[in-house]
């Protein structure tokens, strides 16, 4: 099955410079656990802003939330793939890099994200469907 | 030798058949119904009441059928409630086409994305509620199909809450628009409930053949 198929649309962006303070209510009242990064300048790359990283970086460590920059916590480049790929292969980049989403971009631009749950939830729906169409 | 104590008779099958029927028609409902959103078109959705009235008559068939005599009594009343289900999906997808008469093109785009993804699932879960039906009397296992819609469902309350959120930053111009647009959003968003109701109880009934 294609990418486009499973992928979710709704993605929210922060900036680099924004402190996590900004990025923990921005998780919370969309009810997201991960935000993209948006690049600084032309020369500068998406990145990736995750619950995990917020709670291991700087909550777990007892950092001020308002003090770090989301830019100082956050991976990058995000790891995304072409829309037209099969999700084979979103599954064998998250065995490989141990994550459990993976953007997807049309040219340089990131149009969605699949993540592990999408995966396991359409390859159940697949597998109910058992190759039929009503 | 079971499959033909509980489903062989001729009624039976007449029965079967016409559930099948039934749910098809309830397929093809939801399809009409997310076309015309899709295309924004409020003649599209004529349809909708038309399927409603066939699919209502076809119920009306299956309840007779039922209580000439078809089925084993213990069952009768479960398939009766599963039909009483399908036909409460029909219903409130039609009062959804209503609604959509009565909003024309006041649908926001951004809305409006949302609501062709709720439609679509919608379809989706339809077309899964006949293979999980057509599944009761085959070896497969029922509770993947009943999964598979249980994540439908899921699916459709998540687009739902950002629906929420949307409409209520939304301006309401007037009292009658605003409800308008609540209860299309609501009969809706229902449709998956229902679905699942249905999907549930048809589980029910495969546990209760065991």
């Amino acid at each position: 099955m294609k990418i486009e198929k499973v992928m979710t649309k709704k993605i929210e962006y922060i900036e680099a410079d924004a402190c996590v303070y900004d990025a923990i209510e921005k998780m919370v009242d969309r009810r997201i656990r991960s935000l993209v990064v948006k690049p600084r300048d032309e020369k500068d790359v998406y990145g990736v802003v995750t619950v995990r990283d917020i709670v291991f970086k700087v909550l777990g460590k007892n950092l001020d939330p308002g003090k770090i920059r989301v830019e100082e916590i956050a991976s990058r480049p995000v790891v995304s793939i072409d829309r037209d790929m099969e999700i084979e292969h979103v599954i064998s980049l998250m065995n490989k890099f141990n994550i459990t989403r993976v953007f997807v971009h049309e040219g340089k631009e990131i149009i969605g994200v699949v993540s592990l749950l999408d995966v396991m939830a359409d390859s159940l729906i697949e597998r109910a469907k058992g190759g039929r169409v009503a | 030798m079971l499959e033909k104590v509980f489903f062989g008779g001729k009624t039976e099958q007449k029965v079967i058949e016409n559930i099948k029927r039934h749910i098809k028609i309830l397929c093809s409902a939801s399809d009409c119904f997310k076309k015309a959103i899709e295309e924004r078109n409020k003649d599209l959705m004529f349809c909708v009441p038309d399927l409603e009235r066939e699919g209502d008559s076809i119920r009306r068939e299956i309840v007779s059928n039922i209580y000439e005599g078809a089925f084993l009594p213990f069952l009768r009343s479960n398939i009766c409630r599963f039909v009483e289900i399908v036909d409460e999906a029909f219903d409130v997808l039609e009062d959804a086409a209503y609604e959509f008469e009565y909003l024309g093109s006041k649908l926001d785009e951004e809305i409006e994305d949302d609501c062709i993804k709720i439609a679509d699932i919608n379809l989706k879960m339809c077309e899964m509620l006949l293979i999980a039906f057509e599944t009761l009397f085959s070896k497969e296992d029922l509770r993947e199909k009943n999964l598979a819609i249980r994540i439908y469902e899921k699916k459709v309350d998540e687009i739902k809450f950002d629906l929420i959120e949307k409409l209520r930053e939304k301006e309401v111009k007037s009292f009658w628009e605003g409800k308008i647009l609540s209860d299309f959003i609501s009969y809706l968003t229902r449709v998956s409930d229902v679905i699942e109701d249905a999907s549930d109880y048809l589980y029910i009934m495969n546990v209760s053949l065991r």
